[in-house]
């Protein structure tokens, strides 16, 4: 991982293909390599879909070798839902292979002057760009088909569907899990209509023939990695909740705590959430001969994904995530996992954000386009996406133009991207989090690691509402330095309970690189991150009054617990003071 | 039978079994008394509990009356789920809707409360729960046998309802008249036991 991949989109006379060493972005993965890429590079004023904005692409700082859980990618550009800065996330195995080929970074720049479709193959012997017209418009499930029978099974393949094409803002890029399918996306902000726009169909990348990448001190890595995979292995959420019923095991939990958003963030409870549990729907999974325990990338050893099979038998989605299962389960009233696995398949294979396509479905239904719970109804909305009719082309701008288009007053959204799975009034922490986001509202921008392990601001009283503040500025400094190892947010539970887990973590690197680094190391790199994104988002022209919830949470109470959001103005603005 | 009828006591379960406890106990009082866990699995595995929709930091001080509703869990994902916990370092983010003890309730006589078994928490008691006899909702039972598949009906050939064995099969054909609001549910396996931990 040397070397950085540059590819001209607009370049005359067709593609140009650069590779250059790290030089002064060496030492980043990640989140912190697409990041400063795009705040060095990108004129912030630039429109998301122009020539100007880049697309980088960018593996962790472990992936490629065999440190468990190393297999994330990070997405970064401008984005054209936000208008700010985007890194955006996904498992899959695209990360190990290109780490395994070397590339620290690829960055497509400019923009072709045709409508050509091209496919990028990487490869042990260099890359390659052709034009391919044949893959237009496809869905992601056919354009995989056909990459396959094209260059066989040992590949990873990333790839943009119809909706990636059409530019619209909710565009995903899909990345190919451990069976060939695209079902793992970094979803969210847009980076598919990116991507689309510099014509990029498929990245095709083969790691044939090229080593797993070897650390300074192996046997020190070989034993860190080791204590890294017990502790997670023997942690209650990543040994046992997670392995048995994936994400979606929130659902009860948020549902019971009455921070379930439901019927477009009108309640805080569904009546229907035992019925599409992590719980049924493991039960089901296994029942149908699917797979309830299932790893997204080679090196995973949590296994929090599955297989969703239909009444038949047969393949239906991977299984839906929590955020998946409620942006269009509860939070439009549904309450049929087969619906919700097909809507899941349909937004993979048009590719888009499962959360961004749900939650605008419900602010459809709040506009009167379909009624709440049907499902068949919001099946035919996210066909009309695929097809990118008028509708699909307004439904594809995202919850926030839909809102707008169609005279809705209650639209869950922070700096136009939807709010995920959690009612910021019941759950206000994380409303914090949303708000003030640099990317939009998020629930993984501040996810993990115990502040009393980093001991990020000094001691915070878990029991004291005031903590809210730095609980999310921690947070969001941890997350940040996490997204760029590359490792999978899920770590953060094991790290969170086990001090010797995240100091296995701090070994990985330590000893792959022939660093020592610290917690206090890992807090620099999550500030510097962040005060990075927050730069490039002052100049694209966000301020204070962008860091801020729509005001009907602070004034509409939300059942069961009548509660309103209630973080004030000058508390929020004081989240990014250090 | 076989086989533990799980997706009938995984439906039930997530829904709510009704127990009787006593006025005015302690949530930790319950847990250990009338429901028989032992403390270390009290401690250790149930890390989030809600009463009445709130998440519990204090489980000696949180009181029990009749009609609480409580729900069990073992730890739970991301950032969210960590806050449930109890006293966990983020219990701060869902402050506003923590449980606070501010009643004076009865301490005499019994009560009624009703129990939800969440996750690898539903796994692990709930079949001991069935095996001791647990009171539900005859509606909830109905609705639930109504939804079980083939798999359920060709491995279960009876249960016990309020204390008499009722053949499966006359509950599939729909012949039999629960004829109350709330039944007294139990299941027995031959040859495997459920001790709840």
């Amino acid at each position: 991982m040397d070397k950085i991949l540059r590819i001209d989109m607009g370049a005359d006379g067709g593609p140009k293909i650069t590779e250059t060493p790290l030089g002064d972005y060496a030492g980043l993965g990640g989140r912190a390599m697409t990041t400063t890429v795009v705040s060095r590079e990108v004129p912030p004023l630039c429109h998301p879909l122009s020539a100007e904005n880049k697309l980088v692409i960018a593996p962790g700082l472990l992936s490629g070798t065999i440190a468990a859980m190393s297999g994330r990618l990070s997405v970064g550009c401008k984005s054209p839902l936000t208008g700010g800065i985007k890194e955006s996330n996904s498992g899959g195995q695209a990360a190990q292979v290109l780490a395994r080929l070397g590339y620290a970074a690829i960055i497509l720049e400019g923009k072709p002057k045709t409508d050509d479709i091209y496919k990028i193959l990487i490869d042990k012997n260099g890359v390659k760009i052709v034009i391919d017209n044949s893959l237009k418009m496809l869905p992601n499930y056919d354009l995989v088909t056909k990459i396959r029978s094209e260059f066989g099974d040992k590949i990873a393949c990333m790839s943009i569907g119809p909706a990636g094409e059409m530019m619209m803002n909710i565009a995903s890029i899909a990345c190919t899990d451990m069976e060939l399918r695209p079902t793992r996306h970094a979803g969210r902000g847009g980076v598919g209509a990116v991507m689309g726009s510099k014509r990029v169909k498929a990245i095709v990348l083969d790691d044939s023939g090229m080593p797993m990448r070897t650390p300074k001190d192996p046997v020190k890595f070989k034993a860190a990695n080791k204590v890294f995979t017990e502790g997670l292995l023997k942690h209650p959420v990543t040994g046992q909740a997670l392995p048995a019923y994936g994400t979606n095991v929130l659902t009860n939990i948020l549902n019971e705590a009455g921070g379930y958003p439901t019927n477009n963030f009108k309640e805080g409870r569904f009546a229907g959430a035992a019925k599409i549990s992590g719980e049924a729907q493991a039960e089901l999974e296994v029942k149908r001969g699917g797979l309830a325990t299932h790893g997204c990338h080679r090196g995973c050893v949590i296994r929090c994904s599955g297989i969703y099979n239909d009444k038949d038998g047969h393949f239906l989605s991977k299984q839906p995530e929590y955020e998946t299962v409620w942006s269009h389960g509860g939070h439009c009233g549904i309450d049929d996992l087969d619906s919700i696995a097909m809507l899941d398949f349909l937004d993979d294979n048009y590719g888009v954000d499962t959360i961004e396509m749900g939650v605008t479905i419900g602010v459809a239904m709040d506009a009167g386009l379909a009624k709440f719970g049907d499902a068949e109804a919001a099946i035919n909305l996210v066909k009309e996406v695929g097809k990118g009719s008028p509708l699909g082309r307004i439904l594809g701008s995202g919850a926030g133009v839909t809102g707008r288009v169609y005279g809705v007053e209650r639209v869950p959204v922070v700096k136009n991207q939807a709010m995920p799975a959690y009612d910021p009034r019941a759950v206000k922490g994380i409303g914090v989090t949303y708000a003030t986001s640099t990317m939009g509202a998020d629930h993984t921008a501040g996810y993990c690691i115990a502040t009393n392990i980093l001991k990020v601001g000094g001691f915070v009283d878990p029991l004291k509402p005031e903590g809210q503040i730095e609980l999310s500025r921690n947070l969001q400094i941890a997350t940040a330095a996490i997204d760029s190892t590359g490792m999978c947010l899920f770590i953060a539970f094991a790290i969170l309970d086990q001090p010797e887990t995240f100091q296995a973590l701090l070994d990985l690197l330590n000893s792959f690189y022939g660093l020592s680094l610290t917690g206090d190391s890992v807090v620099e790199l999550g500030k510097k991150v962040l005060s990075t994104e927050r730069d490039f988002n002052t100049r694209a022209g966000f301020t204070a009054m962008h860091d801020r919830l729509p005001r009907y949470f602070s004034t509409e109470p939300v059942a069961p617990h009548n509660v309103t959001f209630g973080v004030k103005d000058e508390d929020l603005d004081k989240v990014f003071a250090w | 039978m076989e086989e533990f009828p799980a997706s009938l006591v995984s439906q039930i379960a997530q829904d709510g079994i009704f127990l009787e406890a006593r006025a005015g106990c302690s949530l930790r009082a319950f847990l250990s008394g009338e429901c028989c866990i032992s403390p270390e699995y009290i401690d250790n595995r149930i890390s989030t509990i809600f009463l009445d929709s709130s998440p519990v930091d204090d489980i000696d001080s949180a009181m029990i009356k009749d009609g609480s509703i409580i729900a069990l869990s073992a730890a739970m994902p991301g950032l969210v789920g960590a806050a449930m916990r109890r006293g966990g370092a983020y219990a701060a983010i869902r402050s506003s809707i923590t449980h606070a003890e501010k009643e004076e309730y009865c301490r005499q006589g019994t009560v009624i409360v009703r129990l939800k078994l969440f996750n690898m928490v539903l796994k692990e008691l709930g079949p001991g729960f069935f095996e001791k006899g647990v009171y539900v909702k005859c509606h909830d039972l109905a609705r639930s046998l109504a939804e079980q598949t083939d798999d359920f009906w060709e491995k279960c050939k009876e249960l016990i309802i309020n204390g008499e064995q009722i053949e499966c099969l006359r509950l599939r054909r729909g012949h039999y008249d629960f004829n109350c609001e709330t039944a007294l549910l139990t299941i027995t396996v031959s040859g495997l036991s459920h001790t709840v931990p």
